[in-house]
């Protein structure tokens, strides 16, 4: 698409500015056509310095210098001959574009040599005729020097040499001659000289000035020919993209009347596109919506700028509604000119009624499944606790049974709520500043029914008396408990698990470290995944939903802390977590 | 702290269950006196009669929930002045706010231990001014 762009681009450039175009011609390209221009009137010139060679020679003959006249003539079919071998190289040179420089200054050799021969002849023969035969040279040198200017127009400084090579002898023969009219004519001649030059200078610029614009000229049909190519192609792409993509979409006006809509369009809203092209795209707004949507359409317009995730209620042929979420791009030209609106769309009815569903869901299941547990891990607790007197001990050892797995279910119930409250964001933190001592000696009191249940005893090493954590002091109960309810879980029997507090740089650290198995190297990339536990039959006869470690991590990080875990020496794992220290 | 022990509780409940299971807490393990009301409309005047110490309040109730129940009790010079506690199931932080900010001494969430709901409310109680 840059590509197009840039076509696009500097074919317009070219068009709105001559000057500039001009600008683009390629400098090697104009000197190659100049020095082409310059070899093609060479014949022409040779011819028409044979014919007058030949008529100055008849005119001249009967002086007396006959010896000098043969030189001259020697010395002007040299030139002539010479200037033939050069234009025919020039033509056999398949290079000659490339050596267009080499060529142009052969060419102005050449140019002062020929003119240097005339002006040889004027030095000779002038003084030595009469009247009548001076007067035949002076037209002839003039009509020489004349000529030169079309022959060498394309390139000033060759002119310049030529004329200065005939100028110069003729005018210093005139100066000296004695005469005073001819003195008078000889200040004549550098004027005519300096006339002649500026009129090749003139010439030399015009033809130059033509020479570039052709070759611009030239250049833009060439890139005006690859940019609509490139047009086309993106044009069939584009359409591709439309008529194939699973989305429906649109190309509005500025009156969002329809231009055109793919299939994809045509298959959820039930319209052909023709039904729909040329009419407005409110026939599929819900029409109590519609002043909505004047007013979003009037603050597009005005705003221009591309608007994402726009719910729009669309009616479709078959009367029934759905929400769509709708991508807008006003197109703007580099002018500032709305092109088109492209509309892409997608019906998210099912998604928007399965988040629907979710939260009602998860409302139930706060609700609807918490009340009945309330009442059975009450009734079990206040049996278990002897509130009615005494039980048989094997009731007692069902009915703990039944409790512990009611509270298991319940745990199951709260992990199941944090990660939906998480993932909404709905779930908010109230932090204080706390004593990481007195937070982990709390968790311990908590959680040591638990461990007495596995026969694990919580042992904590290291104070942190004076430090301090901003943190949610609930939340990170929670993680602590997990973490201390998994190691005792995997603990064997009769094993300390260890808290161990640490101050490292501006993070404090809090570890527990237990003697279990350890974490099999399969499992360690899920560890904190959802509902994974590294061996399924263990959360069958020690209990746990498998979301916990992922609960800790999601509380740990909204905390700004970290957490992991590594190997323990001597077998066993640490869990850790990272809080910053408050300060 | 109100000088006198935490003695009579009135309890606005629909679940047959969980009124139950608070009564025997609060009468076995809490030595209190409790009277249960099922019905939401009946409260007041249940209220009004039983002057109890303390009144807990279901939030979701059908007829009437909790917190319309509570915005009543402020309108009824008998049961103005009664220190309210919440026992709730929806759990989020916000609604427990709401409920603070409505006026309320305490929430506590379902599922509660009723090994412990008497010592709960007692705690409740010595926070009260």
């Amino acid at each position: 698409m840059s590509n197009l762009a840039n076509g696009i681009h500097s074919v317009a450039r070219g068009a709105s500015d001559a000057a500039a175009v001009r600008e683009r011609a390629d400098p090697a390209v104009v000197r190659a056509d100049r020095v082409e221009q310059l070899y093609s009137q060479l014949p022409l010139g040779l011819a028409a310095t044979v014919v007058i060679g030949v008529i100055a020679a008849v005119e001249l003959h009967e002086g007396r210098l006959i010896e000098l006249l043969v030189v001259w003539g020697g010395l002007l079919a040299a030139v002539v001959i010479l200037h033939g071998l050069l234009y025919r190289s020039y033509r056999k040179d398949a290079q000659r574009t490339e050596n267009a420089e080499h060529w142009l200054r052969r060419l102005g050799i050449g140019a002062f040599a020929a003119g240097a021969v005339w002006g040889f002849a004027a030095a000779v023969f002038f003084p030595s005729h009469a009247d009548e035969r001076q007067v035949f040279l002076a037209f002839l040198l003039a009509g020489v020097i004349s000529g030169g200017i079309p022959m060498y127009a394309a390139s000033w400084p060759i002119f310049a040499a030529y004329g200065a090579a005939i100028a110069l002898p003729f005018t210093y023969v005139l100066a000296t001659f004695g005469n005073r009219l001819f003195a008078e004519i000889a200040l004549l001649i550098p004027l005519f000289y300096g006339a002649s030059v500026a009129i090749a200078y003139r010439l030399n610029g015009v033809f130059l000035s033509g020479y570039r614009l052709r070759h611009a000229y030239q250049r833009s049909l060439v890139e005006l020919d690859e940019a609509g190519r490139q047009i086309e192609a993106s044009g069939r792409k584009l359409a591709l993209f439309a008529e194939r993509s699973p989305i429906a979409v649109f190309e509005l006006d500025g009156e969002a009347m329809l231009r055109e809509v793919n299939q994809a369009a045509e298959i959820l809203f039930g319209y052909a596109a023709d039904e729909l092209v040329g009419r407005s795209v409110k026939r599929l707004v819900l029409t109590k919506d519609h002043a909505d949507f004047d007013r979003e359409w009037q603050r597009l317009m005005a705003s221009r700028q591309p608007a994402t995730g726009v719910k729009v209620r669309n009616l479709r042929r078959d009367g029934l509604t759905v929400v769509c979420e709708w991508t807008v791009t006003p197109l703007v030209n580099s002018a500032g000119k709305l092109i088109s609106v492209i509309a892409q769309g997608r019906d998210v009815t099912a998604q928007l009624e399965a988040e629907r569903m979710k939260k009602e869901f998860t409302s139930t299941l706060s609700h609807e499944l918490r009340t009945p547990l309330t009442s059975i891990i009450g009734s079990l607790q206040l049996v278990n606790a002897g509130v009615l007197g005494d039980v048989p001990k094997d009731v007692m050892d069902l009915l703990e049974v039944a409790e512990r797995n009611s509270q298991r279910l319940l745990d199951l119930i709260n992990d199941i709520l944090d990660i939906e409250k998480i993932d909404s964001g709905k779930l908010t933190l109230n932090p204080e500043v706390l004593s990481v001592d007195d937070l982990v000696h709390e968790a311990m009191v908590l959680n040591k029914g638990f461990g007495d249940r596995f026969k694990v005893r919580f042992q904590s090493q290291g104070e942190l008396v004076r430090r301090q954590v901003n943190a949610d002091r609930k939340r990170l109960l929670q993680v602590m408990t997990n973490l201390l309810s998994n190691a005792a879980k995997f603990s064997p029997e009769g094993e300390a698990v260890q808290i161990t507090t640490e101050e490292r740089g501006a993070w404090l650290r809090v570890a527990v470290h237990d003697r279990g198995p350890g974490i099999p190297e399969a499992f360690r990339a899920r560890v904190f995944g959802r509902f994974s536990q590294a061996d399924s039959t263990t959360s069958r006869y020690k209990g746990g939903t498998g979301l916990g470690l992922a609960i800790c991590k999601r509380l740990v990080e909204m905390m700004q802390g970290r957490i992991g875990f590594e190997d323990r020496d001597g077998g066993g794992t640490t869990f850790w977590f990272e809080l910053p220290a408050h300060a | 702290m109100p000088e006198r022990a935490l003695e009579r509780i009135c309890y606005v409940e629909d679940d047959e269950d969980i009124q139950r299971i608070v009564r025997m807490s609060l009468e076995r393990v809490g030595k209190m006196t409790v009277e249960v009301v099922s019905d939401p409309n009946q409260a007041l005047g249940v209220m009004a009669r039983f002057k109890p110490d303390l009144v807990m309040l279901d939030w979701m109730m059908p007829g009437m929930d909790g917190p319309t129940l509570f915005r009543k009790m402020k309108l009824e010079p008998q049961t103005a002045a009664l220190p309210v506690v919440f026992i709730t199931a929806k759990a989020t932080q916000r609604d427990m706010e709401e409920l603070i900010a409505l006026g309320a001494a305490a929430t506590i969430s379902k599922p509660f231990s009723p090994k412990d709901l008497p010592d709960q409310l007692r705690a409740i109680w010595a926070k009260l001014p």
